[in-house]
């Protein structure tokens, strides 16, 4: 465990000192603070101030910058040789994967906590006196949204580090995780193309979205999304780990 | 300290290490001299516990790399062949995240040291994006022996480094061997000579041939060919006259005024050579074993070798030396 910690700890702060993730940050606060102007503005006066609408919008814009964030983790080391130090020092393989996708998550859980400003924003408008805006925030399914957007955001990194540690190239690792979170998220819309019922039901229930946007978002908390969730993370740090250590054998 | 007993390691059908034997005591420098592609890199990989062997048994301060590979971690520095840094952290940093991964008490401290032990305190504070050549090769240096392995495997470590620092290196490696066992590989035979009490010459995945510099020469020496520049005749009259110096064998011409000669054995017929030459009034430019020279090492003895497994082992088609 201390060395997943020392791990997560050197990805995190390496993080900070990329411009990537600062581009990431960027944009999604700008696709954010977009949305949540718009949305404020339509409902402002007609419509229940929803605190979880712009997580909504994050879980889509997740699923293209997430590989961003991940692409690097195991693909650029393995090409800057640093992955063979990794594999020579006293630790186990599983803690290297571990610690690499903590510090991935913590990293996503600050851009997260950003966001906190619009649920600040909200409160300051519907509990002011000054505006008398009926009727308040309800924090419920704002704290189910964020618990959702976190595991959410966990398994798509999960996914995408899958990706970073099959290639070398960093880009590959990038449009492969991409395509697949994609594929994975438009999932839920199976119903509309796949005719045989039972079959598309199938295909919704592994999509990202379904355990997500009709769950978490709207203020449902069910076991069933949060062990599909932890499920996948556990799954992918467990190929992830036996794909690095392939590269033992392959040598 | 390091024994390895008839490892083996193939990649699918090709053979990289064929049954190879070796140890490698408590304070010895042991070099691995070998072209590229000859099992340098496979054999230190293994031993680092970066890959576990096809077959044969390989041992750490007494511990399998493959059933121990933790432990045998833990006591062993390696520096492998392409420095593993991260470009973006600061020198201290990186060296006191390896210290730190290796389980080292005090890493700050280590990481202070193994700096100055390269000196390299004065940057400290660098990014390592932002050091040349040299000083990278010294900080993978520094990585290796934070944690104070008892072990140090280094891979090619003088590679492409200018001259004063391929000095400065060997220094502070004759120094490390002291006290621990040092395995490094290299394809420069001068830079094996300097620093290694023991040879292992490696050449497709076989030892060719393991004894200390010295007596490695006079090996090579006694079976030996010799190495004739003579300035006179025409090079057909020179060879008819060397081949009748007494006690030479064969004489061959691989370019003109250039002269191979092979002596019967245990005679030594260099001054017998020397005075023949100038007898006929010719210039003798250069007279030396003939293998000085890795490249003369490799084609000596892999012809040697060959010869004797020349029933057991195909034809090759080509050699690719480097």
């Amino acid at each position: 465990m201390r060395s997943v910690r020392i791990i997560a700890r050197r990805e995190l702060t390496q993080y900070f000192t990329s411009p990537i993730a600062y581009l990431v940050a960027f944009a999604i606060l700008m696709l954010t603070g977009w949305q949540f102007n718009v949305d404020l503005a339509r409902r402002v006066g007609t419509l229940p101030p929803d605190g979880a609408a712009v997580l909504g919008a994050f879980g889509f814009f997740t699923v293209f910058f997430a590989p961003l964030l991940t692409m690097r983790l195991f693909a650029e080391e393995a090409r800057e040789g640093t992955l063979e130090l990794m594999l020579t020092m006293p630790v186990r393989d599983s803690d290297i994967v571990l610690g690499k996708f903590i510090g991935a998550w913590l990293y996503f859980s600050a851009i997260l906590a950003l966001t906190l400003v619009y649920q600040g924003i909200w409160l300051a408008i519907t509990t002011a006196r000054a505006y008398e805006l009926r009727p308040e925030l309800d924090i419920g399914p704002v704290i189910s949204a964020y618990m959702g957007i976190w595991l959410f955001g966990g398994a798509t990194l999960a996914i995408g580090m899958l990706f970073s540690a099959i290639t070398e190239n960093q880009i590959v690792a990038g449009y492969l995780s991409m395509s697949a979170l994609f594929i994975l998220w438009l999932g839920d819309f199976s119903g509309s193309v796949i005719q045989n019922r039972a079959l598309a039901q199938a295909v919704r229930t592994l999509s990202l979205q379904a355990h997500y946007s009709t769950s978490f978002l709207i203020g449902v908390i069910r076991f069933e999304d949060v062990v599909f969730f932890v499920g996948l993370i556990v799954a992918m740090l467990f190929i992830t780990t036996r794909v690095v250590e392939s590269r033992r054998w392959r040598g | 300290m390091i024994e390895v007993h008839n490892l083996t390691k193939r990649y699918g059908r090709f053979v990289a290490l064929d049954r190879i034997s070796f140890r490698a005591h408590q304070g010895e420098i042991v070099g691995f001299l070998g072209p590229n592609g000859a099992g340098k890199t496979t054999t230190m990989r293994i031993l680092s516990g970066y890959m576990p062997p096809t077959d044969g048994a390989a041992k750490v301060a007494g511990l399998d790399v493959f059933e121990d590979s933790l432990e045998v971690r833990r006591r062993v520095g390696y520096l492998p062949e392409t420095v593993p840094l991260y470009r973006d952290m600061t020198t201290r940093g990186y060296l006191k995240f390896v210290a730190e991964l290796r389980g080292t008490p005090h890493p700050k401290q280590r990481a202070d040291e193994a700096l100055e032990r390269v000196g390299m305190q004065d940057r400290a504070r660098s990014l390592i994006r932002s050091l040349s050549k040299g000083m990278r090769q010294r900080v993978g240096l520094a990585q290796a022996i934070v944690h104070d392995p008892q072990v140090l495997i280094l891979d090619e470590p003088t590679i492409g480094l200018d001259p004063h620092q391929v000095q400065d290196l060997r220094a502070l490696i004759r120094e490390l061997g002291r006290t621990r066992t040092v395995l490094l590989s290299t394809h420069i035979l001068s830079e094996a000579e300097q620093l290694c009490d023991r040879i292992v010459i490696i050449d497709r995945g076989h030892i060719v041939a393991q004894d200390t510099p010295d007596r490695l020469r006079e090996t090579l020496f006694q079976g030996g060919r010799l190495f004739v520049r003579v300035d006179g005749d025409t090079p057909q009259a020179v060879a008819r006259v060397l081949g009748r110096v007494r006690g030479v064998e064969k004489v061959e011409t691989p370019r003109d005024g250039e002269y191979i000669v092979r002596a019967r054995a245990g005679q030594d017929v260099r001054a017998a050579l020397a005075e023949t030459v100038v007898e006929h009034g010719w210039a003798l430019l250069e007279l030396r074993p003939w293998a000085t020279t890795l490249e003369e090492i490799f084609l000596e003895l892999t012809s040697r070798m060959d010869a004797t497994h020349a029933s057991k082992a195909p034809k090759r088609k080509g050699r690719g030396y480097a």
